[in-house]
């Protein structure tokens, strides 16, 4: 209980700093702190946010699926939902064959009757599913020609109708030629009559396109439940596909296996090698010793090529994001310091900063690939990427390739500004009292750069940081985009350009995962900046 | 020779044809162990005077010297307390002082700097606060690290540039009266600005006036005849006290009045307002409720 009073303030300190303020009253009211006040900001600042959440959420389920567009109604909240479900799924898919690809011994035999039991139940599961799927066919069908069958009716009555009615018309027309032949009747009097005929004509196409149509609204709007039981169908299928794989790569594609496969192979030509009778036999099956013992020992250093998932893409993206803001936060620092420093080099470097400032990252993309792209003109042998890519590496499940540094050094360019800019300006508006404490103690230029000017500056500073950082995510996207370097651009551009009936969510899910993710990027900056204030942090907002 | 003397010093600023001189002819010798108050107006030069005693303002004529030996830079045998304290926000109280003895005594072992520092912080009695950052101290409190750093140099001349002038009156004269008794204490040669008669009186052995500026200069001196420890409960009763208080104020007055005399320019004349009368000329009407008085405006030129 002591403790639990001890922790309140600290606690408060946390959540401000963290810049979850909206807490603040969650934890005074567990204290029982003035509950009235605590309850009343639940209510106006917790409670209403979350109900105007609600209230949206809703409308985009209300207004998503009224909406046709060319690659389908916008997807509503459930539909984005269960994509990200099958997102995780696919995921767990991709560690499970990579567990696989690498068990030996009795667990790989376990593993192998554990997943063979499984197929049995998934399969049952999955042909009732289908049987399932055809008896909703079935069904619906019944019921669709039950639906179609009257309107069916009505197109045949009509038919009739106006073959009956066209036979009447071209009765009437030749009475009407005989009477002018006869002179009974004036020729403008025949060609009012074709012409009200022709409109007749017209008016019967518009009714039997209007019955077509009805046809076709009801063809082409099979009930909801014909869809889900297919789904569901579907699903299941992949599923057993999926295991049936597992097994795949638990016996013939497994590492292992495969690794005993070829050595075997290779007892078996050194046995043929000693057993060799002709020069010719014994040279084949030396070289039949080498080729598969290499083979074996490149097999021993393979690792699952496992499939790019969501997660990895977002991975990817903030690894890059990271590598370019670093690179911008190296750059732009001391660049900042000297300018802010020293009036000069402000003046030189202000006409660059002005000119290249506003270019969009696109161009600076397109200039990265080009002039970065001429230092890895082969990109496989290349020591950086060796490096990065080699399987003792811990970053390896990045994948780095050249695309990922154009991203980063796009992210970088336009990360920079922001950062240099505030950084100037924190070194240059120090106070001037500061300065004269250092010329006091006589502190030496290198002292008195760590010692007054860096420390005085690092709020400004931060503050700049924290906006190259949000610049540089959003960049990045469009960068990964446009450059197809693995990320979170490159997910949505990919669903974008596949256009299967899930991509559209899957685009609308990227949308949640930018935005969580750069909140949170944002949120340890401010933490960052407020740990580096000396002021209380009241200047940060 | 004087301990610290200024001989024949101008400051000004300006380009050459159009100069304003902020300080001209100015020439004081401090003794050692001696403390001096340079008392003036604000705007007159004062803080220009300090920066030159630190050296944070070269001379443009004459020079600064301290034991013989002219000064230009500032250093730490000059220890200045400014009179917004200066410390850094984000270092604490402890780390603010260490920053500074670190670098005027490097060669001292890491042991025997905590005990300087903390000989110091105790001297201004902030025991309690030496880990706290500045923002979290009160401006007294500021101000007494302020003095514990500028002690801990160990400088030979003490420069106060109106210390206790950003402080309330109760904390002031706590202030006046500790640094009266590190000074009673530890001999050291002091020069402090301010602007308060009071003050100047209590503290020192010596008041010297400046003139108003531009083109301020240092006035006839008044030394201060009074035995210490001066006890500021009995002052007031003291005939001497009563009578340098007066005299120096009526004198700081006098240039005051001399100064605008010379300076008429610096009068602003007000302009030639007359009120205006803003009454509706029916008010006697309107308010006729009121009863039988009668409003009637208040008009100058119909009276």
């Amino acid at each position: 209980m002591k403790f639990f009073s001890k922790i309140k303030y600290p606690l408060l300190k946390l959540i401000d700093v963290s810049g979850f303020k909206v807490f603040d009253p969650v934890i005074r009211l567990l204290y029982n702190e003035e509950p009235q006040k605590q309850v009343r900001d639940i209510v106006k600042y917790m409670v209403l946010p979350i109900i105007f959440c609600f209230i949206c959420i809703w409308a985009w389920n209300f207004l998503g699926p009224r909406h046709k567009t060319k690659s389908g109604e916008v997807p509503t909240p459930i539909e984005v939902w269960n994509v990200a479900n099958d997102n995780y799924r696919f995921s767990e898919r991709e560690e499970e064959k990579k567990t696989a690809f690498s068990l030996d011994g009795d667990k790989r035999k376990e593993e192998i009757l554990f997943v063979k039991s499984e197929i049995v139940k998934l399969e049952e599961k999955a042909s009732f599913l289908q049987q399932e799927s055809m008896r909703v066919t079935e069904e619906v069908k019944v019921e669709t020609d039950a639906k179609l069958a009257p309107v069916n009716a009505r197109k045949d009555a009509l038919k009739a109708e106006i073959k009956q009615a066209k036979a009447e018309r071209e009765a009437e027309a030749i009475a009407h030629a005989e009477k002018l032949m006869a002179g009974q009747v004036t020729p403008d009097s025949l060609v009012a009559l074709i012409k009200k005929h022709k409109e007749a004509v017209d008016e019967e196409k518009a009714k039997s396109k209007l019955i077509g149509d009805e046809l076709n609204e009801i063809r082409d709007n099979p009930p909801k439940r014909l869809k889900e039981a297919q789904l569901a169908a579907n699903k299941m299928e992949d599923e057993v596909l999926h295991y049936k794989k597992r097994i795949d790569y638990l016996t013939k594609g497994n590492k292992e296996q495969k690794i005993a496969g070829l050595i075997e192979k290779s007892d078996t030509a050194i046995a043929a090698l000693a057993a060799a009778t002709t020069p010719a036999e014994a040279v084949k099956q030396a070289k039949a010793v080498v080729s598969s013992s290499e083979a074996a020992e490149s097999t021993a250093e393979q690792k699952y090529p496992p499939a790019a998932t969501i997660f990895y893409q977002t991975k990817r993206s903030v690894a890059t994001v990271f590598v370019g803001f670093l690179i911008a936060a190296f750059v732009a620092i001391p660049i900042g310091i000297m300018c802010g420093l020293n009036r000069v080099v402000m003046a030189c470097l202000t006409p660059i900063i002005s000119i290249f400032r506003p270019v969009s990252p696109v161009v600076w993309l397109l200039i990265f690939q080009i002039v970065i792209g001429a230092f890895f003109p082969d990109p496989e042998t290349h020591p950086l990427f060796m490096f990065m890519n080699s399987p003792s590496n811990p970053l390896a499940f990045l994948r780095t390739d050249p695309a990922m540094i154009f991203s980063a050094c796009t992210v970088a360019m336009c990360a920079l500004w922001p950062a240099l800019v505030n950084t100037a300006l924190g070194v240059s508006a120090i106070d001037k009292d500061h300065l004269n404490v250092a010329k006091v103690l006589r502190l030496g230029f290198w002292s008195r750069l760590f010692k007054i000017i860096i420390p005085s500056s690092l709020p400004l500073m931060f503050a700049g940081l924290r906006i190259s950082l949000g610049v540089g995510w959003m960049v990045l996207i469009a960068a990964e985009a446009l450059s197809t370097s693995d990320g979170l651009g490159k997910f949505v551009w990919d669903e974008f350009q596949n256009g299967s009936s899930a991509s559209f969510a899957n685009i609308i899910l990227a949308c949640f995962v930018v935005g969580i993710i750069g909140f949170v990027l944002d949120r340890l900056m401010i933490i960052l900046q407020r740990l580096v204030s000396f002021d209380d942090g009241s200047a940060v907002a | 020779m004087s301990f610290l003397e200024i001989d024949n010093v101008n400051v000004g600023f300006g380009p050459p044809t159009s100069r304003t001189e902020v300080l001209e002819n100015i020439n004081l010798s401090v003794e050692e162990n001696e403390f001096v108050a340079i008392i003036g107006f604000s705007g007159s030069g004062k803080s220009t005077l300090m920066n030159l005693l630190a050296g944070l303002q070269p001379p443009d004529v004459g020079e600064v010297r301290l034991n013989g030996e002219v000064k230009t830079i500032p250093g730490p045998d000059r220890g200045i307390m400014f009179q917004n304290y200066s410390l850094l926000p984000w270092l604490s109280v402890f780390e603010n002082i260490e920053l500074a003895v670190k670098s005027v005594f490097p060669k001292m072992s890491k042991s025997e700097r905590e005990e300087h520092i903390m000989n110091y912080i105790n001297m201004v009695k902030l025991t309690p606060a030496r880990d706290r950052k500045p923002h979290e101290l009160s401006g007294g409190m500021r101000q007494r690290a302020s003095l514990a750093r500028t002690l801990s140099l160990k400088p030979e001349v003490l420069l106060l540039d109106e210390p206790l002038s950003a402080l309330d009156a109760l904390t002031r004269s706590d202030l006046q009266d500790e640094i009266l008794k590190i000074w009673g204490g530890d001999k050291r040669t002091v020069v402090m600005i301010t602007n308060d008669v009071d003050e100047a009186v209590l503290m020192a052995d010596r008041i010297v006036p400046l003139t108003m500026g531009p083109g301020a200069t240092l006035a006839k001196e008044f030394t201060v005849n009074m035995e210490r420890p001066r006890d500021r409960h009995t002052l007031n009763d003291h005939p001497e006290f009563m009578r340098l208080k007066s005299e120096i104020t009526t004198f700081m007055l006098d240039i005051n009045k001399e100064s605008k005399a010379k300076n008429p320019a610096d009068v602003v004349p007000m302009p030639d307002v007359q009120p205006k009368d803003f009454t509706p000329p029916s008010a006697t009407l309107k308010f006729s409720h009121l009863g039988n008085k009668s409003i009637t405006p208040v008009n100058e030129t119909s009276q």
